[in-house]
């Protein structure tokens, strides 16, 4: 029976939760640092006719994402919008692969769990090139991109790369891919907090505050996003 | 060597730390660059190869100043993020055409951002961080003085406003040969205060003289007033909550010195929005008496109460309407005005894209004060314009007198065969003008003086009417005259008097709860056994108020007979007499005639 290396066994357990741990306690702050300014509160009456309020309202912002048909940025670019599933897919993946293979490496042991993740984290490294090459080669993307921008892209471009050839775990025959794997998933963790790529962390706070305040106004939810962009044919 | 900064500068970095709160922060913080934004304003899409009219690239303008002073990476790796502070005034100059005159704060970039930044809040607050060491367009600091020195934003005197609100009184009263018709001022116990934009005041009065004819026919208890009537705003476009507040405050204040219940606001989408929305905030006022409201909401509520009645037929030329973005994206005032069109307009065609994902006037955010811009807002007006084109509409209606000048210029510009118009303007157009009620002539044969003491005995005299005290008083007087009176409170229970007791002669008055005089009324000159029964309509208000106004609309459409007379309140119980002796002499046998 294969034994595990000390460096992948500390790899792939005690350098993953010192690094999990270390980005927590970052986020922690990082929450702390956002609720020491002070929210804006809203002291007109709720504006809203009957139906709406700012619950509903920041529901619906916060589900947002989840609907494309309701944004005219996605509905008149649906590749974007595909890009921005596949490639988010696949990294929620390959976070969900670095606990998997360390403490419950059965459940993805199997030829089609393996073919299926690789498979998407494929779909994700091609998202991400596309993205990539959008952010180098549209003269909006690139006239707002900064270092960390291309930095973080590319890192989870590679991460994914690296991911394709983890999931096999096959530990017998090379620890290099997991190694490699599991370092830089280490150094993704410990970077994140700094980086864009911690937007997910505002994302709830961002939505849920334009929400409510649309919703008290009345604006959100939105009745029938598609009616107003497009006559009915 | 720390670079130096100028006086100005080190003000718009101090005042930034004070104003971030944390939905700014957020949204300044959340922001990942992924350029969906881009597409969604209408300057990109009007100078597609100018990367810096993209809505990311302008809002960076101010995310790197929050970098490189508020967030963490910013501070420790500020070139890795694209921190970078201010230093000049020049960089200041920078920032004032970028935050001024590349944005109308119209919002559509938010509503289409994944991450919900919104951009147009910080935008006014980068506004507020230039204002606050005087750098703003020239025409900005001249509105905004205005607004502080003289009380609205274009500097309209007292007696220039009041004197054309006389004007327009006196327009109304000869259009309508009535000289009872009024614009009140600062008229205590008023349930309605209209407040206007000073651009309806000084350049466009006519919308004032049309709001106060529907009022007017409405029967509303209204009144403007001569302090505190500019509910526009520029401490939205400015970014200034102190003069957001002041402004707001006067509006409150003269409403509350009057005793009023509602604010009603004219179509005016930044103020609408400033006195609704912002004003309380700004102002640190709570209003827990008194509502506020659009005049499109007073409009569509007098129609649907039959206050007033249109004929949409008056306005068969095709219309299309345009929301305005503080209307749509930042109040969610979209249907009602969908529906009062509707209903005043018989030829409504939409436009495309509408409602919250419309596109900004491009007058919006205060623009047209800011001539300098004047080019680079008309070339950003295209897609509006191809908007506007689209739709085949002669008339293009909307409530913002910011989006008023906007689409004129741009029609102007683009050549459109297009007039724009007002809610207003339509429904004045639209309106029914009720007829004057028909009075009863009481003849001289039996003037009061000469009503014998017992001239009704014999008869017997109905009074419906849902207040006691009047059945009392008209009871007390029939009575003294020798009749018998019977009496009901309600339209169901004056009906099955009649049905039993068979009285000679019927008062009824229209306005009751449950069912309406005038529905009783109809009932009976329907029914054979009643249609000759006689009845005199006894109702209150004045002679062009709603209950007598929709009942001659009402029996003319029904195609019935008038009443055999018809009667206002307060009661004169000599003309009441005389008159229940003339119908009654009329339609009885003469031998019952007394």
């Amino acid at each position: 029976m294969y034994e595990t290396s000390p460096l992948l066994h500390f790899a792939e357990d005690t350098l993953q939760i010192a690094a999990l741990s270390f980005m927590a306690i970052v986020y922690a702050l990082k929450i702390r640092w956002i609720l020491k300014f002070p929210a804006a509160k809203e002291r007109q009456k709720p504006t809203a006719p009957p139906g709406r309020d700012g619950r509903k309202g920041a529901l619906y912002s916060l589900a947002a994402i989840a609907m494309p048909w309701a944004m005219a940025s996605y509905r008149e670019r649906p590749l974007r919008y595909i890009q921005f599933a596949v490639f988010h897919l696949a990294v929620a993946a390959s976070i969900l692969m670095s606990f998997l293979i360390p403490y419950a490496p059965e459940t993805i042991a199997s030829p089609a769990a393996v073919g299926l993740l690789q498979a998407i984290f494929a779909a994700g490294i091609l998202m991400g090139l596309m993205r990539l090459w959008r952010r180098l080669a549209d003269p909006h993307v690139r006239a707002i991109s900064t270092p960390d921008d291309y930095f973080s892209l590319a890192l989870l471009i590679v991460w994914l790369g690296a991911s394709i050839a983890a999931a096999p775990n096959a530990r017998e025959v090379s620890e290099t891919p997991l190694l490699v794997y599991f370092f830089l998933t280490a150094f993704f963790l410990v970077y994140v907090p700094f980086s864009k790529i911690s937007h997910y962390i505002y994302y709830p706070f961002s939505r849920y505050y334009l929400g409510k305040t649309l919703g008290r106004r009345g604006a959100y939810p939105l009745a029938d996003p598609a009616a107003m962009l497009k006559p009915e044919s | 060597m720390a670079r130096e900064r100028s006086w100005r500068a080190q003000k718009v970095v101090e005042r930034l730390e004070q104003k971030v709160n944390r939905q700014v922060l957020l949204s300044l913080a959340a922001c990942v660059h992924c350029g969906m934004c881009t597409e969604q304003c209408h300057y990109v899409l009007a100078n597609p190869d100018d990367p810096t009219y993209a809505p990311a690239y302008k809002a960076d303008k101010l995310r790197k100043l929050f970098k490189a002073h508020i967030d963490w990476t910013g501070r420790a790796f500020p070139w890795w993020v694209g921190a970078r502070s201010v230093y000049t005034d020049e960089e200041l100059e920078d920032l004032k055409d970028t935050v001024f005159g590349k944005c109308t704060n119209c919002r559509r970039c938010s509503y289409n951002c994944p991450m919900g930044v919104d951009m147009a809040t910080f935008n006014r607050l980068a506004r507020g961080l230039l204002v606050h060491v005087g750098i703003m367009p020239e025409g900005v600091a001249t509105v905004a003085k205005d607004q502080w020195e003289i009380g609205n934003q274009m500097g309209v005197l007292k007696e220039d406003y009041l004197e054309t609100i006389e004007w327009m009184q006196e327009e109304l009263q000869d259009e309508f040969d009535d000289p009872g018709i009024e614009i009140p001022i600062d008229k205590k116990g008023a349930e309605v205060v209209y407040t206007i934009n000073p651009r309806e005041a000084k350049y466009d009065p006519r919308t004032i003289a049309e709001a106060a004819a529907i009022f007017h026919f409405a029967g509303e208890n209204w009144t403007m007033v001569s302090e505190g009537w500019d509910m526009t705003n520029f401490g939205l476009f400015n970014g200034d909550d102190e003069l957001g507040g002041a402004c707001a405050r006067r509006v409150y204040d003269a409403a509350r010195a009057i005793g009023a219940k509602r604010i009603v606001i004219s179509e005016c989408g930044h103020g609408y929005r400033s006195t609704r929305c912002e004003g309380p905030n700004w102002s640190k006022t709570d209003l827990p008496d008194i509502e506020m409201e659009s005049s499109i909401i007073t409009m569509l509520r007098y129609i649907k109460e039959g206050r007033i009645q249109v004929d949409k037929s008056k306005n068969s030329i095709p219309v299309t309407y345009h929301d305005s973005c503080n209307m749509a994206r930042s109040c969610g005032m979209t249907e009602e005005p969908r529906e009062l069109l509707r209903l005043v307009c018989s030829d409504f065609r939409e436009m495309y894209p509408n409602r919250q994902q419309n596109f900004c006037c491009t007058g919006g955010g205060g623009a047209m004060s800011m001539a300098e811009y004047a080019p680079r807002r008309l070339k950003s007006a295209k897609i509006k314009a191809e908007q506007l084109r689209a739709t085949g509409a002669k008339i293009v209606i909307t409530s913002c007198h910011n989006c008023v000048d906007g689409l004129t210029d741009l029609i102007k510009h683009y050549q459109l065969d297009m007039e724009v118009k007002q809610l207003v303007d339509m429904v004045y157009n639209a309106l029914v003008v009720p007829k004057p009620a028909p009075k009863v002539e009481v003849p001289v044969a039996v003037a009061p003086a000469e009503i014998p003491a017992k001239a009704l005995a014999g008869y017997k005299i109905l009074v419906i009417d849902d207040e006691p005290d009047v059945r009392t008083y008209l009871r007390v007087i029939f009575k003294d005259k020798g009749a018998e009176v019977l009496e009901a409170p309600d339209a169901n229970q004056g009906w099955r008097q009649i049905r039993d007791q068979k009285p000679d002669l019927v008062t009824l008055d229209l306005v009751m709860p449950h069912k309406t005089g005038e529905k009783l009324y109809w009932e009976l000159r329907k029914d054979e056994r009643y249609k000759d029964l006689p009845i005199v309509i006894i109702t209150g208000y004045g002679k062009t108020d709603k209950p007598t106004v929709r009942f001659h609309e009402f029996i003319a459409e029904k195609g019935i007979p008038e009443p055999n007379a018809f009667l206002e309140k307060p009661i004169d119980p000599d003309k009441v007499i005389a008159t229940a002796i003339q119908v009654l002499s009329a339609g009885i046998p003469t031998d019952r005639v007394h």
